[in-house]
């Protein structure tokens, strides 16, 4: 038998030493409260009125469209950023270049920015007030309370992702089988579609779902953005929101409890798809 | 384990790691397929209303005017909505949200549009009853049985009652709220130019949450916070209707009736909707759609609309934001003037 601690480090370590027991009650005991428990309310709320009130609130029409464009705009941001994302850090990693630093660091700040701002921003830049905005207003083109609003938020506050995941092996990759690829001919193009992309395949991979997962849950950004309208660009998480504040604890909670339960499964398929690469590293 | 083994299993978890992101795209495309003829895309109406409207408005009163549309010209109207407080509303609408009609807590929100230029100044005024489609007074909500003893704004002041109050930044309800409590002070002691600021000291060192929204507001009462809510009557009578109210609404002896006004961004119709947006615009103050208000706890602003007063508890003294000079005034004197500028700086927040 081994614990799930275990099942992470893909190590089977059994507890042997007696003294182990106290601190490992410990932990749990913290972490009832901390993390299991929270999540635990949601999915008792949400079944509450039993199987049919659960099914009743997710056969809403509202709830079905959040649902369904939350997973659309992931879909649609882990596919760009996964493109975007192993792009820049080919380049950042492969290219020796002035100011490479600075770019790093810049294709990593939506880590640290809080994703308020970033809504914010994205609106005075593209909102119909905004410094690009009202140039393309008179055109017709608003991309700010649009389906294409929310995907500019979501390819911004996911960006890092991709890049956190992949560079560090492009980083590490042997540079024989490069140079190898080279000699025998190989251009620059083809080294990299026949020799490093296969490489990269797991931690795009990886990648890619982080970046879904994160979009499944954004709000922030997508709070601003999105002008909130339901039925055209209301994702799930705000769908969530409205409904709880709203005092519509069934309709939130059915929701929250498929968005808890997608994030699991994700969350099983990053570890199985870490353990791998640990097991082949 | 064998190596064989183990790599079937992993196999076996790639393969259904990607049938589960296959099948999560095929439900999230499903009504997009081919195969899904839907019917020729309906006309849109996009609206924006206040919090409290949400049901009053997207299962009563749009569904009957789609009903009349479709009578009088076969086509179908889909509907597309928003509902947060009224100064959230108002502040999506100034960064340019693609909204038709608005129907806002207070006229104030419609002036910020105005000067803003989103709106013609005063167009609403040009509508029936002035814009204002319905009404509803500001009143307290208290647990069952009443345990505090509250029967007026007075009792809110008094140390230990906690009191649940909209956000007056992004709620059009608190705003209506504090001038009801200004003017409950005020005509309770009609000698002492203070007594409105009185009462709003007394009951701001009382509140403990601050709700962005009437509805918000009462999620949290209902969540357990609190002594009182300060909110719309609307949202007491509305539960009751449904049997679900869990506490008592106790009517202030002055208390102000809110008037919600309606705003036609005419600059977002197209041309092509302009007749069927003004259809709908009309049609809110027709008598079908009163009755839908009445229904759902508003009181009307057409006397004709029969409202029962077993529902609709009579006031004592009820007053207009007329009385306080309209929104013009009363937001910069008694929102600004004393609330924020003396009230606040006395409590330190």
């Amino acid at each position: 038998m081994r614990d799930a601690r275990d099942e992470v480090s893909g190590r089977a370590v059994r507890i042997r030493n007696p003294g182990a027991f106290a601190p490992i009650t410990l932990l749990v005991l913290v972490l009832l409260p901390l993390l299991l428990m929270p999540l635990a309310a949601v999915f008792v709320f949400a079944f509450q009125g039993g199987p049919d009130a659960f099914r009743e609130a997710l056969s809403t029409r509202e709830s079905q469209f959040a649902l369904r464009f939350s997973l659309l705009i992931a879909f649609a941001t882990a596919g760009v950023n996964a493109v975007l994302g192993t792009f820049a850090a080919y380049v950042l990693s492969k290219f020796r270049f002035p100011g490479r630093g600075a770019l790093t660091t810049v294709v990593n700040l939506p880590i640290a920015i809080p994703t308020v701002v970033v809504g914010t921003s994205l609106l005075l830049l593209w909102g119909p007030i905004g410094l690009l905005g009202k140039f393309l207003e008179p055109y017709g083109l608003q991309p700010m309370f649009a389906p294409g609003g929310v995907l500019l938020a979501h390819l911004f506050v996911t960006f890092p992702y991709m890049l956190g995941s992949v560079k560090p092996l492009l980083d590490e990759l042997e540079v024989t089988y490069e140079e190898a690829a080279a000699t025998i001919g190989a251009s620059r193009w083809q080294t990299f579609w026949h020799v490093t992309l296969p490489a990269l395949r797991g931690s795009i991979f990886t990648g890619a779902l982080l970046t879904f997962a994160h979009s499944l849950g954004e709000f922030g950004a997508t709070v601003l953005v999105s002008g909130n309208l339901r039925l055209r660009t209301q994702t799930a998480p705000l769908y969530i929101f409205a409904q709880f504040e709203a005092g519509n604890l069934a309709g939130a909670n059915a929701v929250a409890a498929v968005l808890a339960a997608l994030s699991f499964v994700i969350f099983f398929l990053l570890l199985s798809a870490a353990r791998r690469s640990e097991r082949q590293g | 384990m064998s190596g064989r083994f183990s790599k079937a299993v992993a196999s076996l978890r790639t393969s259904s790691a990607f049938a589960l992101l296959i099948a999560l795209l095929v439900y999230a495309l499903w009504p997009w397929l081919p195969g899904h003829a839907r019917a020729a895309a309906p006309r849109t109406i996009v609206f924006y209303g206040f919090s409290i409207l949400e049901h009053a408005v997207s299962e009563d009163v749009f569904p009957a005017f789609r009903r009349t549309w479709r009578a009088r010209t076969g086509e179908d109207v889909e509907y597309i909505a928003s509902f947060a407080g009224s100064g959230t509303v108002t502040n999506q609408i100034l960064m340019g949200v693609p909204v038709d009609v608005a129907l806002l807590a207070l006229e104030a929100d419609a002036r910020r549009l105005a000067d803003a230029g989103v709106v013609a100044k005063d167009s609403w005024r040009a509508l029936p009853y002035q814009g204002v489609v319905n009404r509803t007074p500001i009143v307290i909500l208290v647990r069952p049985g009443n345990p505090k003893g509250i029967h007026d704004f007075a009792d809110l002041t008094r140390p230990g009652v906690r009191v649940v109050h909209p956000d007056p930044l992004t709620s059009g309800a608190a705003n209506w709220a504090i001038v009801a409590e200004y003017g409950a002070g005020r005509r309770a002691q009609p000698d002492d130019p203070e007594a409105g600021y009185a009462m709003l000291l007394g009951i701001w060192k009382n509140v403990v949450a601050q709700a962005a929204s009437a509805r918000a507001a009462r999620t949290q009462f209902d969540l357990g916070f609190g002594d009182a809510l300060i909110t719309y009557e609307q949202e007491g009578l509305w539960d009751r209707a449904r049997g679900m109210l869990h506490a008592e609404i106790v009517y202030p002896r002055h208390t102000i009736l809110t008037e919600h006004t309606l705003v036609e961004v005419t600059r977002n119709v197209a041309p092509a909707e302009r007749e069927m947006v003004d259809s709908l615009v009309a049609f809110l103050w027709e008598e079908p759609a009163q009755r839908l208000f009445v229904a759902n706890g508003f009181r009307s602003v057409n006397d004709a609309v029969p409202q029962p007063d077993s529902v609709f508890a009579k006031i004592e003294d009820p007053f207009l934001i007329g009385d306080y000079g309209g929104w013009a005034v009363a937001k910069k004197e008694i929102v600004e003037g004393v609330w924020r500028d003396r009230v606040l700086k006395e409590l330190g927040r």
